[in-house]
């Protein structure tokens, strides 16, 4: 079977959003962004997520992506991947890990073991080297997205992203630059994006069993990105779009047998978005994140949270009843709805 | 994630077997309520976020009715149904998850007054097909996935 590959790089936001909806399957497109674009997820809210004003101060970008997810930062450093194939069967979360073997291989190919999150992202020793998101459009038919960092200026981003935390400090940079990897600091060497992008090809061709043929937007491609720029991903109203789910934050400093945890948590509705864990107590770099990774779009129920401390109780340093008392003290001052998390006790 | 031995599907309603959204006719009214089953939130999980159409919205059969995002995957909710949106549930908007935990009742969608609900209805699940259905997609999800 064959796909058709297609290249491009430094388009505008609104162009590489269009483009990717515009693609006819089966299609696999590996682009860049002009520097530096901020694209949100599907559903959430702008002001919420992005400073717009320092954004607009900056010409920084500001889109709404189709797929879900949270926000991010794309620009020369950052490899976005789309991949539109027909209707497949299957469970999301499974078509999820699927799509993103391709991605998977083509890092292996590079020396770099990252691995599927159940439900969010790649990773590399728990640090994310790369963000998902899927679209079923109407028919039934894919769009695939990821983002890979083949480098990243953490400081920049979070001029760009809100974080949980009040404000931005050099420890604030480290915590958010300990969760993250890129292809850069994993390798250690400044390999061109282009190589990159030539083995996540190669990845794909050989994860899907397919042959890549290079090729272009077709005309009636171009007719729909140019409809779709000016009618939807180049208008205020998709941009800047609000939903009603509504978005909170909140923290919580507790003192637990293992030493003292700072818990912030962000919230969507009863879903926790993110959660950032740190304080003095023991515990690898990796064990943190990776359970910051399990805990992000996770239902914020005292149960469900439970549950998930638990299973990663042994590398954390600390009493598991401790850490999600922590966890849901933090929810509980988020609360969005008013009284929904109890914290045990 | 194992797949459930069995789902709930109530027999009082219509199904759409392929985008797994019910429709349940109020005799008295004559409108017509729709939601999502549970064959579509094992396939999605957890729901994160949802948009639909506001009442005064006209929606044909097969077009979006809305739009839903779980595990970081956006789809939309192809009307089982076509006609004017009557109400929708602003609920689920503020907290999708109550669709997972009650999709039948408290987590149902939107009201729909029918454009054609006798010829429409009969490209739907109901009565008596719908063990059969269930038996058959159930086999189809566990083939999909890891059994319970």
């Amino acid at each position: 079977m064959s796909w058709r590959l297609i290249t491009d790089d430094g388009v505008s936001a609104s162009f590489g959003l269009a483009a990717d909806e515009a693609l006819s399957p089966p299609t696999l497109r590996l682009y860049t962004y002009r520097s530096t674009c901020a694209l949100v997820g599907r559903f959430q809210n702008v002001a919420r997520e992005i400073h717009v004003d320092f954004c607009r101060d900056n010409s920084v970008a500001i889109n709404r992506r189709p797929t879900g997810g949270g926000a991010i930062v794309m620009g020369a450093d950052q490899l976005g991947v789309a991949l539109r194939v027909p209707a497949l069967p299957g469970r999301t979360r499974e078509l999820m890990g699927r799509f993103s073997e391709g991605v998977v291989a083509g890092l292996s190919d590079l020396g770099i073991e990252a691995c599927f999150r159940g439900k969010n992202d790649l990773e590399v020793d728990g640090r994310k080297i790369a963000g998902l998101g899927l679209h079923r459009d109407l028919s039934g038919g894919l769009l695939f997205h990821a983002s890979v960092l083949v480098d990243l200026d953490v400081r920049a981003m979070l001029r760009i992203l809100k974080t949980p935390f009040e404000k931005i400090t050099d420890k604030e940079i480290a915590t958010v630059a300990g969760r993250t990897s890129t292809v850069r600091t994993t390798i250690g060497r400044e390999i061109p994006l282009e190589d990159v992008r030539s083995a996540v090809a190669s990845g794909f061709a050989r994860a899907w069993s397919v042959t890549l043929t290079p090729g272009a937007f077709t005309d009636k491609e171009r007719a729909a990105i140019d409809r779709l720029e000016t009618e939807k991903y180049g208008t205020e109203a998709w941009v800047f779009q609000t939903t009603l789910v509504p978005d909170a934050a909140g923290s919580a400093r507790v003192k637990t047998p293992g030493g003292l945890l700072d818990v912030h948590v962000s919230l969507v509705g009863r879903m926790i978005k993110a959660v950032y864990i740190r304080g003095d107590f023991f515990a690898p770099e990796s064990a943190v994140a990776d359970l910051e990774a399990r805990l992000r779009w996770h239902p914020a129920t005292p149960e469900a949270v439970a549950q998930t401390v638990r299973s990663r109780a042994d590398e954390m340093g600390i009493p598991p009843d401790a850490l999600t008392e922590a966890i849901l003290a933090a929810a509980q001052k988020a609360d969005p709805y008013g009284c929904f998390v109890k914290a045990h006790g | 994630m194992a797949v459930p031995k069995s789902f709930e599907i109530p027999a009082d309603r219509h199904y759409d077997s392929v985008h797994h959204l019910w429709a349940r006719r109020d005799a008295a009214t004559g409108r017509v309520v729709i939601g999502l089953d549970r064959f579509a939130l094992e396939a999605l999980g957890d729901l994160a976020y949802i948009s639909l159409p506001e009442p005064g919205t006209t929606v044909d059969r097969g077009e979006s009715v809305g739009t839903l995002e779980a595990a970081k995957t956006t789809q939309n909710l192809v009307a089982p149904i076509g006609g004017t949106v009557v109400e929708r549930n602003e609920v689920v908007l503020k907290d999708p998850l109550l669709i997972n935990r009650d999709p039948y009742d408290a987590g149902w969608l939107v009201s729909i007054e029918p454009a054609d609900w006798e010829t429409q209805a009969r490209q739907l699940i109901s009565g008596g097909a719908i063990a059969a259905w269930v038996e058959s997609e159930t086999e189809r999800y566990r083939s999909h996935g890891s059994v319970e």
